[in-house]
């Protein structure tokens, strides 16, 4: 750097003026390691690599009797199965909801003590390292093999993340209030009912359904292990070969989760944004004296 | 909560002067009200134990969490038991040790070799469908395609591959390749795009254009105004998504045994079979150590890409 701006300054080719590109042995060493890493992936995989070759030519025939096969009978059974995967989704998502919340103000910096606050994060990643499957399979002697099953594993293992991501949340929020309260003598809870949750609720509920949208995808791979809905249903339809259930379970599953996530993220907007301006405008003109109002996720 | 609310009013009331200072509190919003009396259906209607309901009963479960099935619970976690766990370091042993092999660690057995396979799927998955990500977050962000034909055929793509589930991606590659590893990978690739697509674009959106217009007036074409403005600003939060994606796949890695598509879950799901509680046990273990030490190196990894 300094060689070059000093080359540079005795007014030389043009080249020089450009400051020196320093060696990123980061860089280098991500590279190498990625690189060293896919080698002996592909290499050491027993994947039969040929096989790639067929699956265009098997895709189209596979699509083809997909639409041979088309039907709309079992759309009763697949809309069943779907709705099932959703029940289990929203339950899911509740239960990490409900179970998170109360620690998400132990585990934020603002609000709570290091030496308590240590232990719950610890806590929190235990929650997040665990995959579900494992959860799902460590729940099946006690609660058998079903849908309840399912939505328990998934809203634990949804503790860690919500909890995580709702103190980020909580950490972020306007530091005036927190202290308005405090001035004039606001307890602890005092200090969460009037500081906090008006300023972090939105956002917490808006992450609680972008959770319910993960959940719906998680819901449908622990189908696989037998909890029901609409995983369980595509995965057996495959291995059975019955290809009118594969065509129609597919459809089903894209057009759902794709409504839901649409639906899902336009309340995210709502919460976070509150009502757009005309809404706001259409409802002060109708009301005789509203502002504003935060306290639309409480 | 409500306790407090209801101090505040009677303090409101013994001081008649603060009252009236106070703005009157607005009614709630329609969309308040709708929202929690739809939450409050949906939740009754998914919960109750009927047709359309799954039949959780939160006063229920603690009953339920007691009344085990004993043979299973044996099998799974018996951790107070001396000779279960002599049984289970012994599986431990036995399943990583292959007699023909002089290490003591052998990765050929069949939990060691579902754990590296594991390890295979989701690092090849990982890189091939980071690869394909960059290109394609480009262009499903309204910045970076080249019109807004390309941008709405990537943007509907990808909105479909993220609406099919991992392992529903794995049993239809079954189908097209055959059972192993290689469906798992192709499985993985398409959720890494979709993972790493989405939350990438999400970052083009927020860039700052002042690169981009500068490349533009010095005369470059668009792709190169891209790579030469757009790409460098969003190199790191790419980066962090695949290390992310890469994660996620490792958990998700586990699943796609149960529909043939290798790796660990496929050694899970004979013992799931055969019943064998205890290696299925170990399996998850093991497993378990796996995700939590390669999380902790990702962690570290994007700490440093911050």
């Amino acid at each position: 750097m300094t060689r070059a701006s000093v080359r540079g300054s005795g007014a030389r080719a043009a080249a020089q003026v450009r400051p020196e590109r320093p060696f990123a042995r980061f860089r280098w060493t991500v590279t190498v390691v990625l690189l060293a890493l896919l080698a002996w992936s592909t290499w050491s995989v027993d994947a039969t690599w040929g096989r790639l070759l067929q699956a265009p030519g098997r895709a189209v025939g596979f699509v083809g009797t997909l639409v041979e096969t088309a039907s709309l009978e079992p759309l009763g059974v697949a809309l069943e199965a779907m709705w099932e995967s959703i029940a289990i989704a929203w339950i899911a998502t509740l239960l990490g909801a409900a179970l998170s919340f109360p620690l998400v103000f132990l585990a934020a910096a603002n609000l709570t003590r290091s030496r308590v606050r240590q232990p719950v994060r610890q806590v929190l990643n235990v929650f997040r390292a665990i995959p579900e499957i494992v959860l799902a399979i460590a729940l099946i002697p006690f609660l058998g093999l079903g849908p309840v099953t399912g939505a328990v594993a998934m809203g634990i293992s949804s503790i860690g993340t919500l909890g995580k991501l709702s103190a980020e949340i909580v950490e972020s929020i306007d530091d005036g209030p927190l202290q308005a309260v405090e001035a004039s003598g606001g307890g602890r809870l005092e200090r969460l009912r009037w500081a906090v949750l008006p300023q972090a609720m939105p956002e917490i509920a808006a992450f609680w359904l972008y959770r319910f949208e993960i959940n719906i995808r998680v819901s449908a791979v622990l189908g696989v292990i037998g909890i029901g809905g609409i995983g369980g249903f595509i995965a057996q339809a495959v291995e059975r070969n019955v290809f009118e259930r594969i065509g129609l379970g597919l459809l089903v599953v894209i057009l759902a989760t794709m409504l839901v996530d649409a639906i899902s993220s336009r309340l995210r907007r709502r919460l976070i944004e509150g009502p757009s301006p005309a809404a706001q405008a259409r409802r002060e003109r109708a009301s005789t004296g509203g502002g504003p109002t935060g306290d639309d996720a409480a | 909560m409500s306790g407090e609310a209801s101090v505040d009013r009677e303090r409101g009331r013994t001081e008649p002067a603060g009252r009236q200072v106070r703005p009157r509190k607005p009614p709630p919003q329609p969309f308040t009200i709708l929202g929690l009396a739809g939450l409050v259906a949906f939740t009754l209607v998914t919960a109750w134990d009927w047709a359309l309901g799954i039949g959780f009963d939160p006063l229920a479960l603690p009953g339920e969490l007691a009344d085990s099935n004993p043979a299973m619970v044996e099998g799974l976690f018996n951790v107070t038991d001396a000779d279960w766990r002599a049984q289970y370091v012994e599986l431990l042993r036995t399943h990583f040790t292959d007699p023909d092999s002089p290490w003591p660690l052998s990765l050929d057995s069949r939990i060691g070799g579902g754990l590296v396979e594991t390890v295979q799927i989701a690092v090849l998955a990982t890189i091939v469908g980071a690869a394909l990500s960059l290109p394609l977050a480009v262009l499903n962000a309204r910045l970076g395609a080249p019109d807004r034909v390309t941008h709405a055929v990537v943007k509907a793509l990808n909105n479909v591959n993220r609406a099919i589930p991992d392992v529903i991606w794995a049993a239809l590659f079954v189908v097209l390749v055959g059972v192993g590893a290689l469906p798992g990978i192709l499985a993985l690739t398409m959720f890494t795009i979709g993972v790493v697509v989405k939350l990438t674009s999400d970052v083009v959106d927020g860039i700052d254009r002042g690169p981009i217009e500068a490349a533009r007036a010095a005369g470059a074409s668009h792709a190169a105004a891209m790579r030469t403005a757009l790409v460098p600003q969003i190199l790191p939060a790419y980066a962090s998504f695949s290390l992310y994606a890469f994660e996620l796949n490792l958990r998700g890695a586990a699943v796609l045994g149960f529909v043939g598509a290798g790796g660990i879950g496929q050694a899970m799901s004979y013992y799931w079979s055969q019943l064998d509680f205890e290696a299925v046990s170990v399996i998850v273990f093991v497993y378990l150590v796996l995700v939590v030490v390669v999380e902790q190196v990702s962690i570290s990894i994007r700490r440093r890409l911050g």
